[in-house]
C-alpha cells in the first residue's frame, strides 16, 4: 500500500468512525421525529423508518388540546432566570474563591460542590416545606428558587476552574491602569472565561429546563407547569400516547437546539480568542 | 276563591303535615353538611387515561361550586406521582381540602391519622344506592372504620384476541388458567406470542400473585404475619409458568418489561392475551378500531382454588388539614348521584362501586370494557384475598416478591424449590419489619 493509500484508508476508516458515531447519535432523534408524524396506529402496529401516512394530529394534540406552548413559555421562564441569576451570582462566588486567600476557603470549596451532590430525592420535601412558610409553593417564583440550591453550587464550582485559568498578571496590569476589582472581573476574567461561561451556562439552563421532581411536587396549577411536567403529565396510564410523547419531545428540544448552536459558535470565538491573547 | 273550609279535620291535617315538614326538614337540616358561601374548597383528582371523563370530574366539581356558591379549584394530579404530592404536601401543610387516593395510600395514610373519618357518610351513600358492592364494602374497611368514599374499580381484567381466538374456535374465556394455556397453544404460533402476561418487576408482573393464589399460594398465613410461599400450591404453580415459558407461549424479553410492555405487545398486535386495566381497550377504541372490535374482557380464570381477580378500588378522602370539610363531604354525596356517575362511568375506566350503578345503562354489556369492569366487580376478589392485606403484604408487592421468583426459575433456570426458599427468606425479612 502507498503512503497515499494509506493516508486515504485512514481517512475513509475515520470518516465511517464519525458516520458511524452520529448514526448512533442521530438516530434517536430522527426515530423521535419520525414517531412524531405517524398515526397512533401505525406507530406499534407497522414500525418503520418512514411514516406509511404523515400526521401533524400529534402536534394538533399538544398545541390546542393540551396548550403546550403555555408550559414551554414557563419552561423559558424559570430556565433563563435560573441561568441569569446563577451566572451572576455564581461568577462572584466563584472569583472570590478563586482569588481571594480566605482561611476556610478550601473547606467552602468543598461544601458547595456537597450542596450540588446532594440528591435531588431526599431535598424535595424540605424544599418543599421552605417553599410553603415562604408563600411560593406552586409559583414559578418558588421553582426558580428551588433550583438555584442546584445550579449556583454547580456553577461556582465549575467557574472557579476557569477563573483560576486566567493569568492573575492580566488583572494586576488592568488594575494598575485603574481598573477595580470588579472592573478587572468584567473586563478582563470574564471575557478572558467566556467559554466556561457559556459552557456552564448550557449546563445551568438544560438542568432546569429538564427537571422534573422538584416541579412535580411544587406546582400543582396547570398554567404553571414546566414542558416536562406537561409531558410527564400525558402519561396517565401503562398506555402511552407515543404520538404526542413524540411531538412534545421534538418542541421541547428545539430551544435547547437553539441555544446549543448559538453557544457552540461563542464558545469557539472565546477558545480563539484566548488563544491569540496567550 | 276556591271554596276550601276551614274545617278542625283539615287544620287538624293540615298541622300535621307542616309538623312532619318541619321535623324532616330540620333532620335534613342537621344532616346536610354546612356550605359556607364564598368558602374555598381544593380538589385534587387523579388523572386517569380517559381525557374525557377528567373533564367530566372537573367540569362537574365546578358545577357544583357554582351552584353551591363554593369557589371549587380543582387540580387533576398525575396518580403516578400522587406519592410524591401527597408526602411533600402533608410535610408542608399544603395538603387539598380533598383528594382522591389509591387503597395503598389510604391504608397507609388512614393508618397515620392523615383522613378524616367518613363512617356516616359512607353508610348514608350506601343506603341511598342500594348498598355497597360487596367486595367494595370489604377493601374500604380499614382499623375499623371508613376514611374514604369509594368511587370506582380498577384491576387487571383478562383481555383477549376474540377474532384470533374465535376463529380457532374458542369463543367463550379460559376458564381456568389451563385452559389459557391450551386456547394459546393451539390458537396461535410464532412468532405471535399469545401469553403477554407480564414476568417483569413492575405492577402488572404482580398478577401473578393472583395466579398464584388462584393456585392456592400463599404470601403470608392467616395472621399475615409469617410468609408461607413455600408449599405445594406454589410448587404446581411454579411448573404451570415454567411449562408454558418452556412453549414459547410468552414473548421473548416478558420478563424485562416494565408497566407499559403488555400494552406496547398487545396494541402491536403480537400477543393474544394480556392482564390489564381497560385502558389498552379505550386506546384502542381511538385509535384502533380493528383491535377494539376483536378485543374482549373478562375477569382472570380460575385456578384449582377459583378465581382471584383482586379489584383495586380508588377513593374520595378528606385530610383532616381540609379548611372545608363540610363541603367536601357534600361533594362526595354531590358525585355519589347516579346522574353524576353515569356520565362519568360512560368514560372512565372503573367499575361500579355502589349496587344501584350496576343498573346503569353504561353498564348494560354494550360497552365490552365496561362489561369486563362490571364482571371484576361481581367475580372478584378483595384486594390480596385470600392474604391479609396489611402493611408487611403491600411492601412485598411493591418489591415484585413473586415475578423475581418467576425469573429464577424461567430464566436462571432454579429448581423450585431453590426459588421458593429464596422468595421466603425475603418475603419473611420484609414481614420482620412489620411484626
Amino acid at each position: 500500500m502507498t503512503r497515499r493509500q494509506a493516508l486515504w484508508a485512514g481517512r475513509a476508516a475515520s470518516y465511517a468512525s464519525l458516520c458511524l458515531a452520529a448514526l448512533l447519535i442521530l438516530f434517536p432523534v430522527y426515530w423521535m421525529g419520525v414517531t412524531s408524524l405517524k398515526l397512533p396506529r401505525d406507530i406499534l402496529r407497522t414500525p418503520s423508518l418512514w411514516p406509511h401516512a404523515f400526521t401533524l394530529n400529534n402536534y394538533r394534540i399538544l398545541l390546542e388540546d393540551r396548550g403546550f406552548l403555555l408550559n414551554i413559555r414557563n419552561s423559558l421562564m424559570v430556565a433563563g432566570a435560573v441561568t441569569l441569576i446563577a451566572m451572576t451570582i455564581s461568577s462572584l462566588a466563584a472569583y472570590s474563591l478563586a482569588r481571594f486567600r480566605t482561611r476556610f476557603r478550601g473547606a467552602i470549596g468543598r461544601l458547595i460542590l456537597f450542596a450540588y451532590l446532594t440528591p435531588t430525592s431526599l431535598l424535595f420535601i424540605p424544599l418543599s416545606i421552605v417553599m410553603a412558610q415562604l408563600r411560593l409553593s406552586n409559583s414559578l417564583v418558588g421553582l426558580v428558587l428551588v433550583y438555584l440550591t442546584f445550579a449556583l453550587p454547580l456553577a461556582t464550582w465549575l467557574l472557579q476552574g476557569y477563573f483560576r485559568g486566567v493569568p492573575r498578571e492580566l488583572e494586576e496590569q488592568g488594575m494598575i491602569d485603574g481598573l477595580s476589582r470588579l472592573g478587572a472581573l468584567v473586563r478582563i476574567v470574564l471575557p478572558l472565561s467566556a467559554p466556561g461561561l457559556a459552557a456552564v451556562a448550557i449546563f445551568t439552563f438544560t438542568g432546569a429546563w429538564n427537571e422534573l421532581l422538584l416541579a412535580l411536587v411544587l406546582i400543582s396549577s396547570p398554567g404553571a407547569r414546566t414542558a416536562p411536567l406537561a409531558l410527564n403529565d400525558l402519561i396517565t396510564s401503562d398506555t402511552l400516547p407515543w404520538g404526542p410523547l413524540m411531538a412534545g419531545a421534538v418542541l421541547s428540544s428545539l430551544p435547547l437546539i437553539v441555544l446549543y448552536f448559538i453557544a457552540q459558535r461563542f464558545m469557539v470565538q472565546g477558545l480563539t480568542a484566548g488563544s491569540v491573547k496567550g | 276563591m276556591s271554596g276550601t273550609r276551614w274545617t278542625r279535620r283539615n287544620i287538624l291535617g293540615a298541622t300535621a303535615v307542616g309538623t312532619v315538614e318541619v321535623v324532616a326538614a330540620g333532620r335534613r337540616a342537621l344532616a346536610a353538611p354546612a356550605i359556607v358561601k364564598g368558602s374555598p374548597l381544593t380538589y385534587w383528582g387523579g388523572l386517569i387515561f380517559s381525557e374525557k371523563a377528567n373533564r367530566t370530574l372537573s367540569g362537574s366539581i365546578n358545577a357544583w361550586g357554582a351552584q353551591t356558591g363554593v369557589r371549587t379549584e380543582v387540580v387533576m394530579v398525575n396518580q403516578n406521582d400522587t406519592v410524591q404530592k401527597v408526602s411533600a404536601a402533608i410535610a408542608s401543610g399544603t395538603m387539598p381540602d380533598a383528594l382522591d387516593v389509591s387503597l395503598d395510600l389510604l391504608i397507609v395514610l388512614a393508618r397515620q391519622g392523615v383522613f378524616l373519618p367518613l363512617d356516616d357518610l359512607y353508610v348514608s351513600i350506601g343506603a341511598q344506592n342500594g348498598g355497597w358492592m360487596a367486595p367494595v364494602d370489604k377493601a374500604s374497611l380499614i382499623n375499623g372504620g371508613r376514611f374514604g368514599i369509594p368511587f370506582g374499580v380498577s384491576g387487571n381484567m383478562l383481555i383477549r384476541r376474540n377474532d384470533v381466538l374465535a376463529k380457532a374456535g374458542f369463543a367463550k374465556p379460559p376458564a381456568t388458567w389451563v385452559e389459557l394455556v391450551a386456547q394459546a397453544e393451539k390458537a396461535v404460533k410464532p412468532p405471535f406470542f399469545p401469553m403477554g402476561l407480564t414476568l417483569g418487576n413492575c405492577g402488572d408482573g404482580n398478577t401473578q400473585i393472583s395466579v398464584l393464589q388462584s393456585y392456592g399460594g400463599r404470601i403470608a398465613d392467616d395472621a399475615g404475619k409469617k410468609a408461607a410461599i413455600k408449599s405445594d400450591a406454589t410448587r404446581t404453580y411454579l411448573a404451570w409458568v415454567k411449562d408454558a415459558y418452556d412453549k414459547k407461549l410468552f414473548p421473548p424479553g416478558v420478563t424485562t418489561w416494565d408497566g407499559a410492555g403488555d400494552n406496547n405487545a398487545y396494541a402491536a398486535g403480537t400477543v393474544a392475551f394480556v392482564a390489564n386495566t381497560g385502558s389498552i381497550g379505550i386506546a384502542a377504541r381511538n385509535d384502533d378500531p380493528e383491535l377494539y372490535k376483536g378485543t374482549l374482557y373478562s375477569a382472570l380464570p380460575a385456578g384449582p382454588l377459583g378465581v382471584v381477580s383482586p379489584i383495586a378500588p380508588q377513593f374520595r378522602v378528606i385530610p383532616k388539614t381540609s379548611r372545608n370539610p363540610d363541603a367536601a363531604r357534600a361533594l362526595f354525596e354531590h358525585l355519589a348521584r347516579p346522574d353524576y356517575t353515569a356520565s362519568y362511568y360512560a368514560n372512565a375506566i372503573y367499575g361500579p362501586v355502589l349496587q344501584n350503578e350496576t343498573k346503569l345503562a353504561v353498564f348494560d354489556g354494550k360497552d365490552p370494557i365496561l362489561a369486563g369492569l362490571l364482571d371484576l366487580v361481581q367475580r372478584g376478589t378483595a384486594p390480596a384475598y385470600p392474604d391479609v392485606f396489611n402493611a408487611a403484604y403491600a411492601d412485598a408487592y411493591n418489591n415484585f416478591v413473586i415475578p423475581k421468583m418467576i425469573q429464577r426459575v424461567v430464566v436462571d433456570r432454579w429448581d423450585a424449590d431453590r426459588a421458593m426458599d429464596e422468595a421466603q427468606g425475603r418475603i419473611q425479612a420484609i414481614y420482620d419489619k412489620y411484626a
